[in-house]
Order: structure tokens, then sequence, then C-alpha cells
């Protein structure tokens, strides 16, 4: 999968790059609104995070080519305008999300995990490890085809999981993937506990591998 | 407090009252002056006219004895005797009692006492004349007097009404105008034309004044957008290094609870600043397009955001009366709304503690448990915590005011029972 990251500010390029890359995405720079049509026009990629100040142009405007131009990619902008209006018009004009700035790596890895699988996977979107067996479209959740009942935030949790694979994810970002942004508003993240060791206790009763691992007084880290 | 004008009104009515009074004595003394002086030459003139008659007709010895006796009965008001000892002219005055239609009254009398010879006999002739008595002049000058102060008094209201209404039109607009300027509303201060001179000046300066402020205050609101927008991405740089620091598979428990550590404040600077940026955005009038929404279902939407705090912290959540609200506004600013007074509300209770909310008719209430009222002047403040409480960004409160002016909404905070309550009446 190749990921095309336009962005102007270097260290969090680069940041992202080096958080997304694994065996399966591959992570390419723009840092200029220039240099990111030249791209765009050359190759095609899977999914493209676009920040939508850029040296030389609106951010915007590249969307607007890649829609006139019907290239099929995903598109997520990041954005620290955090403007409604911005993200309005972003999605209104063909962006698949929008995630505003300052965000968790991990919320963007499971924005961009999603947006692939949207992409590339219409129907049977069901994804796979081992035991596990998670349909994104009828949302359920199946260990060795014996159907598992989470709640909806367990759900979202398990989502982030799989698409942050060997990543350790913080309790804050796991409070913002559940309560968006309101968990800025609060320091006490403590009701994360209580979901992710539900979600735990489910799947390990349903006789799933033990993939999630608690990293003492971080977060977690689903291992794969 | 008195109005401008009443204070002219007043010490001229003071010193109107001063000056007449002061006239009743003063036009008393002239009148009685007249009075006497003119009657003075009035018993003259009679005494003149008795002695050259008398001298005309040359009467007789006996014929002027006979006369004499008749005087008394036949001229009242003079008297004619012999006299023994001739003494100079005097003039006096002289009250008698005397009944008049049956009533005992005073009369003041002016007399003269003269001496005139008559067939070369010395005679004593006394002329009297009934003046006005003292107090009666002094009443009948009193009661004109006040009768022109009554005039006087009236005049002055009705002028003073008339100015009022009149020249100082251009100071009232002035003011209203005034009243009605909202230097976050920034619409234009039009001042009416006068041509008094004093009022445009005070136009002029006051144009003047409102347009540096607006300035300044542009200036400011522009100076706070830009510098939380500037901290964005040195905030998203550093959170996502602090992110890249978590990955590295080489930490230790100590380091892995230290970059814990950093990401506490980190997250309360940025919850700081994208409150400051969004406070910006209300105040530039950002968030313009209005729906209509139904309030009661914000409200629940709200609390299924925040029910994984409020079960957190044991918190039980109380609905009593629920109307029927709906509103015609941006939906993002009720929905920011809500949520900073429900984070407040949960923010602020102890564990184990109560939240209250109802809509009533206009009125939304939200009220938690607590143990002390609030600052009341304070809470809506920036960066005024209220609390030791150090979730709290001392912006959310803030933010929740400006929604409401934004929308002439008013926010009531009080204290009662050991409950704050907030009221929103939309």
């Amino acid at each position: 999968m190749k990921i095309l990251i336009i962005e102007d500010e270097k260290e969090l390029a680069q940041d992202i790059k080096s958080y997304l890359s694994n065996e399966s995405y591959l992570c390419e720079l723009a840092s200029t609104f220039q240099e990111a049509t030249e791209k765009i026009h050359a190759y095609s990629y899977d999914c493209i995070l676009l920040d939508l100040m850029l040296p030389g142009g609106d951010g915007l405007k590249i969307l607007e080519n890649l829609k006139s131009a019907n290239k099929q990619e995903g598109i997520i902008i990041i954005s620290a305008k955090n403007a409604l209006e911005d993200k309005v018009n972003g999605l209104q004009m063909g962006a698949d999300d929008y995630l505003a700035k300052p965000f968790h790596h991990s919320e963007l890895a499971a924005r961009v995990y999603s947006v692939i699988r949207r992409k590339q996977f219409d129907n049977a979107n069901v994804i796979e490890q081992n035991e596990l067996q998670v349909n994104l479209l009828s949302r359920d959740v199946r260990i060795k085809g014996q159907l598992v009942t989470l709640t909806k935030k367990e759900f979202g949790l398990l989502l982030l999981f799989l698409g942050n694979k060997n990543r350790v994810i913080s309790k804050g970002a796991l409070a913002e993937h559940l309560s968006g942004d309101l968990a800025d508003m609060f320091d006490n993240h403590d009701f994360v506990y209580a979901h992710v060791k539900n979600l735990k206790k489910k799947l390990f009763e349903a006789g799933c591998s033990n993939y999630l691992q608690t990293i003492y007084g971080t977060g977690y880290k689903w291992e794969a | 407090m008195t109005k401008l004008l009443n204070r002219p009104f007043r010490a001229f009515t003071v010193y109107a009252l001063l000056v007449l009074v002061l006239s009743v004595p003063v036009y008393y003394l002239v009148v009685d002056h007249i009075w006497l002086t003119e009657l003075d030459e009035h018993n003259h003139i009679v005494k003149t006219r008795i002695e050259e008659r008398l001298a005309d007709r040359a009467f007789s010895n006996k014929e002027l004895n006979d006369i004499i006796e008749l005087w008394a009965v036949l001229q009242p008001g003079t008297q004619l005797k012999r006299a023994v000892n001739v003494r100079p002219d005097s003039l006096y005055t002289i009250s008698r009692e005397g009944f008049e239609q049956g009533l005992l009254e005073t009369d003041r009398f002016r007399g003269l006492s003269s001496f005139i010879y008559i067939n070369g006999e010395p005679y004593h002739l006394v002329v009297e004349t009934n003046v006005e008595e003292a107090d009666e002049t002094l009443l009948a000058i009193a009661l004109v007097t006040f009768l022109f102060f009554a005039l006087l008094i009236c005049g002055f209201i009705l002028l003073n009404r008339r100015i009022a209404g009149s020249i100082w039109r251009p100071f009232w607009e002035t003011l209203e105008e005034l009243k009605r300027f909202d230097l976050n509303s920034q619409q234009e201060v039009n001042f009416p034309k006068t041509n008094i001179e004093e009022f445009e000046d005070l136009n002029a300066e006051l144009t003047r004044l409102i347009d540096k402020s607006t300035a300044v205050f542009n200036q400011q609101k522009a100076f706070l957008e830009n510098a939380s927008h500037e901290l964005q991405t040195p905030l998203a740089v550093l959170r996502s290094k602090v992110n890249m620091l978590l990955q590295t598979p080489e930490l230790t428990a100590e380091q892995s609870q230290l970059v814990n550590a950093i990401e506490i404040p980190l997250s309360r600077v940025s919850r700081i600043n994208k409150n400051l940026l969004l406070l910006a955005k209300i105040e530039n009038k950002q968030f313009e397009t209005n729906e209509w929404i139904d309030l009661g279902a914000l409200v629940v939407e709200s609390i299924e955001l925040l029910r994984d705090y409020i079960s957190d912290k044991k918190l039980t959540l109380e609905r009593t009366r629920f109307d029927h609200l709906v509103l015609n506004c941006n939906v993002t600013l009720v929905e920011v709304l809500l949520n900073n007074l429900l984070i407040n509300a949960i923010a602020h209770s102890e564990e184990n503690g109560q939240i209250m909310i109802k809509l009533d008719g206009q009125t939304l209430t939200i009220q938690n448990t607590g143990q002390v009222p609030l600052n009341s002047q304070m809470i809506f403040k920036r960066f005024v915590v209220a609390s030791s409480e150090k979730t709290s960004s001392g912006l959310g409160l803030a933010i929740v005011k400006e929604v409401c002016s934004r929308y002439g909404w008013t926010i009531h905070y009080s204290f009662v029972e050991q409950r704050h309550s907030f009221a929103v009446t939309f």
C-alpha cells in the first residue's frame, strides 16, 4: 500500500512516516503544493494525507484536482485549522475523513486503515488475524467462527488496535478515540481501563489468544 | 441621582423665592411711604382750604362760635378748637378702635395738627384721614407676590421640560447610541448630527474613542487567533515526538512513565489552545450557519458522549422535567455550550455526587452537588479557576458565556442547597 503524506512541517511528516511504515505500508512525503501536485499526477496512491495549509497553495485545491482527475485515492485531511467550514468543505469535496491537529498517531493510523479497507474491499470487508475475524460492514466479531458480542465502544477499541499493530497506544489516545474531542477536557481517563478490560475478557473467554499487552503506566499494544 | 436640569431649576426656584420674600417688606415700606406722603399732602390741602374759606367769609366772633360748635358734628375727620398756646404744625399716625358694621375694628389714621388764625385768634385744627392698616397692606402685597411666585414656578417647570425635550435631544440620542454599542458586535455607531457645538464635540470625541477601542479590540482578537494558531503546529510536533518516543522498543518502565507524565500537561496545553482558538473564532463571528435544532436531543447526545466520565466518577444523573425546545442557531456552538456545562458539572462534582438536568420552558438548568459557592462575579471570566481542580482549562465557562452573548441568551449561576446551578435561558 502506498501512502502520500502532504505536510509542510518536516518533523511531523517524518514522524507520521515512521509510525505508519511497516511491512504493508510504504510512505512518501511531499512538503509543498508544487511537489504534491507533481507526485499526484505521476503516481497513484492508496491513501493521501493532506495538510490544508501548504507553501505555494491551498490544500483544498489539491483535493479539487484529484477529484477532477477522477483519482480513486482515499483522502484524509489533516489540518491545524480545525475550522468547521474546512471540515465540511473538505468532506463535501470528496475527502474521506478529517483529522484536526494535534492528533494521536494511533488515531491517524486507524483512520488510514479504515479508509484503505473501505476503498479496497467494498463488500467482503473482513479483517482476519488467526482465529479472529472482524467484519467491518456488519460490525460483527467472530472467534473460531463463534460470534462475540461487543459493545460499540469495545468494537471501536478493537478496530483501533487492529489498525495499530505492534504500536504502543497511550491511554489518552484511547480516550480520544472513544470520546472524540471531549477527551481533551479531562485528565482522568480511567474509564478506558474498564472498556479495555471488558474487551480483553470477552475475547479471551471466546478462545482468542492474548494479543493485547498492557504496557505498564502507559497504555496498550496489540501484538501480531 | 438628580437630573442635570433639575439642579439649576432648584437653584432658580430658591433664588426667586428669596428675592420675592425680600421684596415683600420693601414693597410694603415703599407703598406705605407713598400712602403717608400723599395723605399728608391731602391733609395739608384740606387745612389750607379750611383756612382760606374761613378767612374769605370774615365771620363774626359769634358766628364763629356757632361754627365751631357745629364743626364737631358736621365735619368728622377734622377738629377745630380754640387754642391756648400755639405750637408748630405736626404730623402723626394713630390707630383707633371703632365699630364698623357691628364689628370691632382698628383703623389707622394719618393726622395733621395745625394752628391757624381766624380773626386774629389762634385755633387748633386737626385733620385726620383714614389710612389702610399696615398689616392689610402687607398681606395684600404678600398675596400678590406669592401669586407671581407660583406663576414663575409654573413657567420654570414648563420651560425646563421644553428645554429638556428639545435642547438635550442630541444628548439623549448620543446616549442611546452608546447604550446600544457593543464592542463585540462591532456595528457602526452613528451619532446624530447636531448644531450645538458642545454636543458635536462630544460626539466627535466619542467616535474617535470608539474607533480606537474597536481597532485595539480587533487587533487583540486577531492576535489571539494568530497566537493560538501558531501554537497548533509546534504542539502537533511535540505530541508526535512523544508518540514516537513511546514506540521505542528499549523504553524502560520508568521512562515510559515519564513519557506518560509529559502527555498529561501536553494535552492540557493543547486543550487551552484549542479553547482559545474556539473563543477567538466565536468572537470573530465564525460559525455563521444557523439551523433548527432540538435542544433536548442535543442534551441527550452530549450526555451519551460523556457517559464514561459520568460513570467513572460514580455520579448519578437525574433528568427531571424535559420540555421540548427548538432553537435556530449554530449546532456546533450549542454542542460546545452543552458539553462545556456538562464537563464543568462532571469535573467539579465529588465522587458519588449528583447531576441534575432540567429543561423547563425556555430555561435549561444543570446542577451538580458541591460544598462551597463559587464567586459568581468571576466564574465566567477567562482563566479564573474557581476551584483547585487541575483539569479546568479556565476557559470552559468563558466559552459558554461567549456563546450565550452571541445569541442574546442569559446565563445565571446560583448556589442553593449544596448545589451549583447554571441556568441558561434561551
